[in-house]
């Protein structure tokens, strides 16, 4: 402890954590530029790092959506879905709009064009189901999207003549490149930059004028309405916002990009639940904390799949094995969810956030409040305080 | 000094059988220390939540400085210059005091400069003697100290009426003196104070004006002296003074 305290201090009187921790964050970004670049690692990391970006970007919208804005949503999955399928739908069958006289047929709309309708499409819901939700709070916020998103899920999986069901729904190729090598890193490279314009998008949000009134509005809507926030207003755009972040990524990440199909079972309550249990752990209310739980808790969940671990000393097994090899199936679920118990109990603000915190700098200004409170206490004349 | 003309005509609100406010009408036109007195139960708390946009008003209107501000939203009235606090403290909890105060800040002024928010911030605190907290978490504020803070944060917006609500409930006596000071100040501003208190002593010595609520009905309006020996006014809530 005397030991950490005195590396503590002289980073301090040094270079300073927050520096260090633009150090850090820097290194890290490099490691994931340089990743598919290494011959060692094999397609299957590659895909499992795109899918860990995918995850990234839906739990760390999540976060700005429930953690900084207090809109305990489970409709997330049910916004990404919308982007996908309507970029898929629109890209096979073109739209017709009969009322307006408009009709584009499928030829004429790339796979980008049908993206970005997607996106648009799944905003306009996040308008609709941010107004609906204007008058709902905390538990009736939750039943009402999970019906939603129970509602969606059902559409996309009766209506399989248009669908297709269980089976799921292709989407347009985005990325047309004919060896499989190349096209892995470029798909890696597209979805670890749109990870991180949604996060620097994200960021500017919440460090915003427009952050203080999300959070302002999270811990009292009538007290900030009061304060001269228009709660109405934010409250919707956050939906439209988060909804249009979440359907960009599934219109991409489906579009032959992480995976090859869109199916109903991704929009199921459980998988919403992991999205939330991905935030919970990284730490709810921190956006670099829930992306970071997401890529994390992804990339475990399958290096677990098969865990091999060198037995020492000329140590061997019953079969006479040097390695013990450990495959623990679903119960690498029940370990995750160990960890989320753990971290809901003692951690509340995730298990990330003692890092973020003291990177950040943030403990070094609740410690000198806390010595001026002392100090108050000596000297009762500076402040009174009334019933606590 | 902002432009003070509130104005509230024959304003109802009904909660099913309940009359909780009864055709109040009352205007507020200079910069006055007025308390709204009345036993519980007798309205002030709802006819302040629909003076301040929290309810709709079941029937009349209200007007501030000529527009009109009923069954607005709340943070429109708030913007048009009437704010209020909360009878139990509503601060931000899991924002700093310094973020608390922000919010009025920016809401009120979008195009400010953070920093000028900031230095405005830091003296309204200063004056409330909770500058010292300004980066501690308000919901490791004690009660009183929370009063200070909602009180702080009203000033952000520099409302031309303020309702406060039992500023002086659960505060510890010196704290008291503080809030004194505040409304003092925000007086000699050219503010009008609408002061919701079961402290009468406090009520009798702040206030030039009173109104008095009962049954959700406006039973008196008048100076505190005339009000005082109204027999109305004694019988529903002050009752007979010994010394008489």
């Amino acid at each position: 402890m005397a030991l950490f305290k005195r590396v503590e201090n002289a980073i301090d009187a040094s270079i300073g954590r927050r520096r260090l921790g633009y150090i850090a964050l820097s290194l890290i970004t490099l490691y994931f530029l340089w990743f598919p670049n290494d011959a060692s690692q094999s397609d299957y990391y590659k895909t499992v790092f795109i899918s860990g970006f995918f995850y990234a970007i839906m739990a760390s919208s999540w976060a700005l959506l429930a953690g900084i804005a207090g809109q305990f949503s489970f409709g997330h999955m049910a916004f990404m879905g919308i982007g996908a399928y309507v970029a898929g739908l629109i890209a096979r069958d073109g739209i017709l709009v009969a009322a307006l006289g408009i009709q584009v047929g499928p030829d004429y709309i790339s796979a980008v064009g049908a993206i970005l309708i997607g996106t648009i499409v799944a905003g306009l819901v996040g308008l609709v189901i941010g107004w609906l939700l204007l008058r709902l709070r905390s538990a009736y916020l939750a039943l009402f999207t999970i019906a939603f998103s129970e509602l969606f899920r059902i559409m996309m999986l009766t209506e399989y003549d248009y669908t297709g069901g269980s089976n799921g729904l292709s989407l347009r190729q985005l990325l047309e490149i004919a060896d499989v090598g190349v096209a892995r890193q470029v798909e890696y490279y597209l979805m670890f930059f749109l990870l991180i314009v949604c996060l620097l998008a994200m960021y500017w949000v919440a460090n915003s004028p427009i952050g203080l009134f999300l959070r302002a509005m999270r811990e009292d809507e009538d007290a900030a309405s009061a304060l001269g926030v228009n709660v109405v207003r934010y409250k919707i755009a956050i939906f439209v916002f988060t909804s249009m972040i979440v359907g960009l990524a599934g219109a991409i990440f489906y579009s032959d990009v992480g995976s090859e199909r869109i199916i109903p079972e991704q929009l199921e309550v459980l998988q919403m639940s992991l999205i939330i249990a991905y935030a919970v752990i990284g730490g709810m209310e921190s956006l670099i904390g829930a992306a970071a739980g997401a890529f994390i808790c992804r990339y475990m969940l399958e290096a677990m799949r098969k865990v091999v671990i060198g037995l020492p000393f000329g140590m061997t097994t019953a079969d006479g094995s040097t390695e013990f090899v450990w495959e623990p199936g679903a119960w690498r679920y029940a370990l995750f969810g160990v960890v989320t118990v753990f971290t809901l109990r003692w951690m509340r603000n995730g298990l990330l956030y003692p890092f973020i915190t003291w990177f950040s700098g943030r403990d070094i200004a609740m410690k000198e409040t806390v010595s001026i409170r002392a100090d108050d206490e000596a000297a009762p004349d500076a402040l009174e305080g009334g019933s606590a | 000094m902002p432009e003070i003309n509130l104005e509230l005509n024959s304003v109802s609100k009904r909660f099913g059988g309940n009359q909780a406010v009864d055709h109040v009408s009352f205007s507020v036109t200079k910069p006055e220390l007025i308390g709204m007195i009345g036993p519980n139960g007798a309205g002030k708390t709802t006819l302040t939540n629909v003076m301040s946009g929290m309810l709709k008003p079941s029937s009349g209107t209200i007007y501030l400085n000529g527009r009109r501000i009923d069954g607005h939203p709340a943070y429109d009235v708030t913007r048009a210059g009437l704010g209020r606090t909360f009878q139990i403290t509503r601060a931000l909890g899991r924002m700093t005091v310094m973020e608390n105060m922000l919010v009025p800040g920016l809401a009120h002024n979008p195009g400010t400069k953070r920093s000028e928010l900031e230095k405005q911030a830091q003296e309204i605190l200063d004056l409330l003697t909770i500058a010292h907290l300004t980066r501690e978490y308000s919901r490791a504020l004690s009660g009183g100290q929370r009063k200070l803070l909602e009180l702080g944060r009203l000033l952000m917006l520099d409302p031309a009426v303020i309702i406060l609500d039992e500023p002086f409930a659960g505060v510890h006596p010196r704290l008291q003196e503080t809030i004194y000071r505040y409304i003092d100040r925000v007086y000699q501003d050219g503010k009008a104070i609408i002061l919701i208190s079961h402290d009468m002593a406090a009520v009798f010595e702040l206030s030039q004006r009173l109104l008095v609520l009962n049954h959700g009905a406006l039973i008196a309006d008048g100076a505190p002296q005339a009000v005082r020996k109204d027999p109305a006014v004694i019988e529903a809530y002050l009752g007979e003074d010994e010394d008489d």
